[in-house]
C-alpha cells in the first residue's frame, strides 16, 4: 500500500519535472482538438438537420433524422455519374501515373553525363512546386482553341483544333496528362534514390558475363527497386479517391472543370463544396462527404493490411 | 574504359533513345513557364493573333503596368507575401516545439500522445464540419484563417521528432547540469543545430502558403484578403466562359493589354519567387523527399 502511494507520488514528481515537455505537447493536442477532433464530432451533422447559425453546439442539439441525407444522396440523379467520375479519375491517374516515374528513373540512371542528368532531373520536378492554378493557366495558353500553342500544332497535323478544355470527352486525358506533367519528376526522385542504392558490383559482374544493358535493367535494376515500388503503390492505393500519389483530384476537378465539361469533371469532392458552401445544404453535403471518407478509410485500412502481409511493415 | 571501347549497336541505339526522352522531358517541363513569361511581355492584343511561340513579337511592359495599377492584384500579392512569411515562421516554430516535447523518450504518456496525433493524421471530419468549426471559432473572413489552421503539420512533426531524437544527448545534458531551463535549452542549443531540418520544413510550408487558393476561395469573402493564387483562379475560371469578350472591351483604347495578358503577368509574378529560390534549395528539396521514409 505504502509502496504504491509512494510510486504515485513519484509519478507526479516525474511529470512535474517534465512539465515543459508536457506543456509543449499539450499545445499540439489542443490544436488537434480544435482543428481535427472537433470537425470529426461535426460528422454527426450528416445524421441531423443542421443549421449553420446554431454554431458548434447546434451539431449536438439539432434534430436527428437518421439516414435521410444519405438516402437523398444515393437517389440523387447525379449520384451515378459522380461516383463514376470520382472512381474513374482516381483509377486512370494511378494506372498512368504510377509507371512513369519508374521509367524516368531508369532512363536517368542510364545517363552517363552527370551534368545532363542533373539538369534534366532538376527541371523535371520543378512543376511539383507550382500551384494547380498556374497549371490551369498553362493549359489555357497551350490548349485553348484561340491560339493555344499545342492546339495550333494539333490543327497543323490533324486539320482541326480540339475542344480540349471545354469538352467532357477530353477531361479525363487532360487530368491524367497534367498530373503526369506535375508529379512525375517528384516521384522519380524516390525511385532514382532506390536505384542508386543498388550494389554496383552486381552491374560489373553482369557486364563481365556479357549481359546487355536491357538485360541488366530487367534483371538487376527492376528487382532492386521492387520493394520501393511496392511501398509507393500501397501508399497510392490508400489515397486512391483523393487522386493517388498526386492527391490532386479536387484541384483538377475544380480548376480544369467548367460548365462545358462538368459531365466528366464533377466529382464527389467538388459536389460537396458546391452543395454545402454555395447552396448552404450543410447536412446533405456532410453526408455525401462522409460517404467518400468511409470508402477512403476502407482503402487505407485494406492497403495497410496488404502492406503488412507483403512487406511485413504497415503505415500504422 | 572497356565499356567505351566496346560500344555495341545496342548501346548506341539506347543512348539515342535516352537522349530523345531527356530532351522531351526537358522541353515539356520548361516550355510552359517559358511561354507564359514570353506572352506576359508581349502586347495582349497582338498576342491574340497567335503565332508567338519562342519570343515576344511586340515587347512591352504594359501588362505589368496594368497589373500594378489594379490595387486588388497589389493587395493580393501583399496578403500572399504576408501569409507566406508569417505563416511559415509560425508553423515551423509551433511544429518544432510540439515535436521537441514528443521527442523526449522518457516523456510520461508519450504513447497516448502519439496515438492522438497519428489518428488525426489519417482521419478527418471532412470539409463541411471543418467549415462549421472555423465559423464557430470566428476564423472565417479573417487573415488568421490563413495561419491558425496550418500551425501544426503532423507529417513534418514526425520528421522533426526523429531528427531531434537523432541529436547527441550530451548536447542538452551538459546544459541541464549547468542549470539551463528546458525552454532555454531548446531555443539556444537545439534550434541552432537543427537548421537543416528547419530550412527543409520552411521551404515546403512557404511553397504551400505562396500557392494557396483554397482557403481564400472558401473561407474568405472580404476582397481585401484574397491571395494571389485565388485571384488567378478566379480569372482563369471566368475565362472558360468568356475567353474573348473580356479582351474585346479593351480594344480600341490606347491600352493594348487584355485580361489574358494581364493574367499572364500575374502568373509570372506568382512563379518568380519559386523559380528564384529553386536552384539554391536543391539540397533541402532532396532532403524533403527522403524525409518520407522516416517513421515517428
Amino acid at each position: 500500500m505504502k509502496g504504491k502511494s509512494e510510486y504515485k507520488k513519484s509519478l507526479w514528481i516525474r511529470i512535474w519535472k517534465q512539465r515543459y515537455f508536457h506543456l509543449f505537447v499539450l499545445l499540439g493536442v489542443l490544436f488537434l482538438l480544435l482543428f481535427n477532433y472537433l470537425p470529426m464530432f461535426g460528422i454527426l451533422m450528416a445524421f441531423k438537420d443542421y443549421k449553420i447559425q446554431s454554431g458548434i453546439m447546434g451539431i449536438f442539439t439539432s434534430k436527428f433524422v437518421g439516414l435521410k441525407h444519405f438516402n437523398a444522396f444515393f437517389t440523387d440523379y447525379q449520384f451515378g455519374h459522380l461516383m463514376y467520375n470520382t472512381i474513374m479519375l482516381s483509377i486512370a491517374k494511378i494506372v498512368f501515373l504510377f509507371p512513369l516515374p519508374i521509367f524516368l528513373a531508369i532512363v536517368l540512371s542510364e545517363v552517363r553525363n552527370r551534368t545532363i542528368k542533373r539538369v534534366v532531373q532538376t527541371v523535371s520536378y520543378l512543376p511539383y512546386f507550382i500551384s494547380w492554378v498556374i497549371v490551369a493557366g498553362f493549359c489555357q495558353i497551350l490548349l485553348s482553341t484561340t491560339n493555344g500553342v499545342l492546339n495550333d500544332a494539333i490543327s497543323a497535323l490533324a486539320g482541326q483544333k480540339l475542344q480540349i478544355l471545354t469538352s467532357p470527352k477530353y477531361f479525363m486525358p487532360l487530368a491524367v496528362i497534367t498530373a503526369l506533367w506535375k508529379e512525375t519528376g517528384w516521384w522519380t526522385i524516390i525511385f532514382l534514390a532506390a536505384i542508386t542504392s543498388i550494389d554496383p558490383t552486381l552491374y560489373e559482374a553482369a557486364e563481365i558475363d556479357g549481359a546487355s544493358r536491357l538485360r541488366r535493367i530487367s534483371n538487376i535494376t527492376l528487382p532492386g527497386i521492387l520493394p520501393t515500388i511496392t511501398v509507393v503503390l500501397i501508399l497510392a492505393l490508400g489515397s486512391l479517391l483523393g487522386g493517388g500519389l498526386s492527391g490532386s483530384n479536387f484541384e483538377q476537378s475544380y480548376l480544369l472543370g467548367n460548365g462545358a465539361n462538368q459531365d466528366a469533371s464533377r466529382i464527389i469532392q467538388t459536389y460537396v463544396l458546391d452543395i454545402g458552401l454555395a447552396q448552404g445544404r450543410y447536412s446533405y453535403a456532410a453526408a455525401a462527404g462522409l460517404f467518400q471518407s468511409v470508402i477512403s478509410v476502407a482503402l487505407v485500412l485494406i492497403s495497410n493490411f496488404i502492406a503488412r502481409k507483403t512487406t511485413g511493415e504497415g503505415l500504422f | 574504359m572497356r565499356r567505351a571501347n566496346r560500344r555495341t549497336m545496342e548501346d548506341k541505339v539506347l543512348d539515342a533513345i535516352i537522349f530523345a526522352i531527356l530532351a522531351v522531358v526537358f522541353v515539356a517541363s520548361v516550355y510552359p513557364f517559358f511561354l507564359a513569361i514570353v506572352l506576359s511581355f508581349n502586347e495582349g492584343l497582338d498576342a491574340q493573333l497567335g503565332g508567338i511561340y519562342l519570343w515576344p513579337r511586340k515587347p512591352t511592359l504594359q501588362n505589368y503596368e496594368q497589373l500594378f495599377k489594379d490595387l486588388s492584384w497589389v493587395k493580393a500579392i501583399g496578403v500572399t507575401a504576408a501569409r507566406t512569411v508569417l505563416g511559415s515562421f509560425l508553423t515551423v516554430m509551433f511544429t518544432s516545439v510540439v515535436a521537441y516535447g514528443l521527442s523526449q523518450r522518457e516523456l510520461i504518456g508519450r504513447k497516448a500522445y502519439m496515438g492522438v496525433i497519428i489518428f488525426a493524421m489519417y482521419f478527418s471530419g471532412g470539409i463541411i464540419p471543418y467549415y462549421a468549426v472555423l465559423r464557430s471559432l470566428r476564423l472565417l473572413n479573417s487573415f488568421a484563417v490563413y495561419i491558425a489552421p496550418s500551425l501544426l503539420n503532423i507529417f513534418y512533426m514526425l520528421v522533426a521528432i526523429s531528427f531531434f531524437q537523432g541529436l547527441p544527448s550530451e548536447l542538452n545534458e551538459s546544459a541541464r547540469i549547468d542549470g539551463a531551463g528546458e525552454i532555454k535549452i531548446f531555443s539556444s542549443i537545439v534550434i541552432p543545430v537543427s537548421l537543416p531540418l528547419i530550412a527543409t520544413i520552411a521551404i515546403f510550408t512557404s511553397v504551400g502558403h505562396w500557392n494557396s487558393w483554397y482557403d481564400s476561395a472558401f473561407f474568405i469573402q472580404n476582397d481585401n484578403l484574397r491571395t494571389l493564387a485565388y485571384k488567378l483562379m478566379a480569372v482563369i475560371r471566368r475565362s472558360y466562359v468568356d475567353f474573348n469578350s473580356a479582351a474585346a472591351t479593351e480594344a480600341g483604347t490606347r491600352i493594348k493589354a487584355t485580361s489574358l495578358s494581364v493574367q499572364l503577368a500575374a502568373m509570372t509574378i506568382a512563379v518568380t519567387p519559386i523559380l528564384a529560390v529553386y536552384p539554391f534549395f536543391q539540397r533541402y528539396i532532396i532532403a524533403g523527399t527522403t524525409l518520407g521514409s522516416v517513421k515517428g
